[in-house]
């Protein structure tokens, strides 16, 4: 049962697990490139050559590190869960990664940091920790790394240092996610006294029984609590809206993507495998107590309040982020989808939203530094000073609202059908899907919103914007939308590999 | 009662006491002291299940305990210092008073 035993000498060599787990480490040597190589030799220079240096040595870990993936498929599960390498996780750290790359280059014109080493080096400490997450079964692990995320993405928020914002957002938070981190730390406090383990199938194989435990009960709902927390969904979502508005915007970026990808990836594996055995109906007139009325009713809240909420906003950060609820609400969807190929719906659908998010917020950084603000009002007349930039912003946004042929469509169509498929644990859930499509149409307001002012709405009088984006950011979001496009218009791509990378052996 | 027992009441208390704290307090540091207590009350559920379970030769709650330990430590560091940074452009810890952002 306990894993030292199996450490404790046989069959498990430390080569053998630095092998397996050589991505991670290329992440984390990079970080420490990064800091070292600031700290010593970039002081004297000017801060647009550190950033760009900086970004560079973490950009070629991130290369390095797919690199090492795509040519070295390994497998393997070292101390029965703690650290697993699959087909799968390997395709979902290979999106982290990308995104990640994204990250950083759309952080590459940004002025509100001279700490460049620094700020990297939490990049990629982030993303390692994230890497983590989706490579185990453990409830040790998926803590130690969940924090490791965490507390990097505390400090990006908090990076600017001269903006008020930036430093309330971040106590915000800290404050909220280091509660939750309390209560999921209680949860499987529980969980290991129910199981006396802390394998996730192994907890499963304790739990099964035709009556739930009371104090099972209590801990799946604290550990949803704290993971939903991660993933913002409502009523766990306060700290989305502050953090989107007042962190800096490749920060922001980076927490609605890359956090997004990694804690969906390991809600749905702690449902799946840890509570397998509990799942509970939350069908119409069949209701069962279990997680999966818990997840329909967060499900349900989030949509709801999302959309609602984002319908008044006046600041673009705002919205993104109450839509970013909304979508959460569309994602749960999917975790509830479990069993057959409805993992890989729900990797496509936040793969891709991860991209379509950090596109939006590439397009918001560029215009915030050129007007000063993120209002509505700020984006009008946008199609005329920059009709690159308003187009790779329609696709994005349009993305977002899921009209075809574009990314959030396709992931939308598959999820839902993923969920209404004969035979699909989620079948009774017909009116979680209706209440979501209904929705959706609702967030088609708030949306065309936005495109409203970028392409209809008189600018302001000339002056107020001078120069057009640096040609780096226009590069790099130009190739987002056009991988929301590709993606949507050949989904086939990445849903093969998705599935194929699920199907057994 | 047996002593299990009584150490889930204890931490089960210690979990309420810091989540009180944690909510109702206006004072940052407070806040971080409230969540601080709710970690420890998990650490003492760990124990207590390890020491008590059926298995006590297998180290797991022991291991798991000193790395959530190593964290919490961890998260304080950073808790304070974004106090520290919070401080320096309100000049108070009060959470009431630190509200820029609505909507």
């Amino acid at each position: 049962m306990g894993y030292e035993r199996e450490a404790g000498g046989r069959g498990m060599s430390y080569l053998e697990l630095l092998n397996l787990a050589a991505p991670e480490a290329i992440i984390a040597l990079a970080a420490l490139a990064v800091l070292a190589a600031d700290m010593f030799a970039l002081r004297e220079l000017e801060l647009h050559f550190r950033l760009a240096i900086s970004a560079m040595i973490s950009c070629v870990g991130c290369v390095a590190a797919i690199g090492w993936m795509l040519a070295l498929p390994e497998h393997g599960n070292v101390m029965g869960g703690i650290f697993i390498v699959d087909p799968l996780g390997q395709l979902v750290k290979i999106g982290l990664l990308v995104l990640t790359l994204f990250t950083i280059l759309i952080s590459l014109e940004s002025n509100f940091t001279v700490h460049a080493g620094e700020y990297f080096a939490l990049v990629l400490l982030a993303t390692a920790g994230m890497m983590f997450l989706v490579s185990t079964a453990d409830v040790l692990m998926i803590f130690i790394s969940l924090e490791l995320t965490s507390l990097s993405l505390y400090m990006l928020t908090a990076f600017d240092k001269r903006d008020v914002q930036s430093a309330e957002a971040a106590l915000k938070y800290f404050l909220f996610g280091s509660m939750s981190a309390a209560f999921t730390l209680f949860g499987l406090s529980l969980l290991y006294g129910l199981s006396g383990s802390t394998s996730l199938e192994q907890i499963a194989a304790s739990i099964r029984g035709p009556r739930l435990d009371p104090l099972l009960v209590l801990a799946l709902v604290m550990t949803v609590i704290g993971l939903g927390f991660k993933v913002a969904a409502a009523p766990f979502h306060l700290w989305a809206p502050d953090v989107y508005q007042g962190a800096p915007a490749p920060s922001a970026a980076f927490i609605a993507s890359g956090s997004k990808v990694a804690g969906f990836f390991v809600l749905a594996r702690v449902m799946a495998t840890g509570f397998k055995g509990a799942e509970g109906s939350g069908a119409w007139h069949g209701y069962l107590p279990g997680w999966v009325p818990l997840l329909a009713v967060l499900a349900g809240l989030s949509m709801v309040v999302g959309n609602f909420a984002a319908l008044v906003q006046t600041s673009v950060r705002r919205l993104l982020a109450y839509s970013a609820i909304a979508h959460a609400g569309y994602m749960l969807i999917g975790v509830l989808a479990y069993g057959g190929s409805g993992l890989a719906s729900l990797l496509y659908y936040s793969l891709t939203y991860g991209l379509t998010t950090l596109g939006a917020f590439g397009v918001v950084a560029v215009v915030q530094q050129q007007t000063g603000g993120d209002r509505l009002s700020d984006f009008a007349g946008l199609s005329r000073r920059s009709p690159g930039l308003a187009i790779c912003m329609m696709i994005f946004i349009l993305s977002l609202a899921g009209i075809p042929p574009l990314a959030g469509f396709v992931g939308k169509f598959y999820m839902f059908s993923e969920v209404l498929r004969p035979g699909s644990p989620g079948m009774g859930l017909l009116w979680l899907v209706v209440l979501a499509i209904a929705l959706s149409a609702v967030s088609l307001y708030y949306y065309l919103q936005v495109l409203k002012q970028i392409f209809v709405a008189p600018s302001p009088g000339a002056g107020t914007w001078v120069s057009v984006a640096p040609v780096t950011q226009q590069v790099v979001l130009g190739a987002l939308a056009l991988a929301v496009l590709l993606l949507g218009c050949f989904p086939g791509w990445l849903v093969q590999r998705l599935a194929g990378a699920m199907a057994p052996g | 009662m047996t002593p299990l027992n009584g150490y889930l009441l204890i931490s089960a208390l210690l979990f309420a006491i810091g989540l009180a704290g944690a909510v109702t307090r206006r004072n940052a540091i407070v806040v971080l002291i409230g969540i601080e207590l709710m970690l420890n009350a998990a650490n003492l559920n760990f124990i207590a299940f390890w020491r008590f379970g059926p298995q006590p030769e297998a180290q797991t709650g022991v291991i798991f305990v000193l790395f959530s330990i190593g964290i919490a430590a961890a998260e304080a560091a950073v808790g304070l210092a974004l106090i520290i940074s919070i401080y320096r452009h309100y000049k108070t810890t009060d959470l009431d008073r630190i509200d820029s952002m609505k909507g």
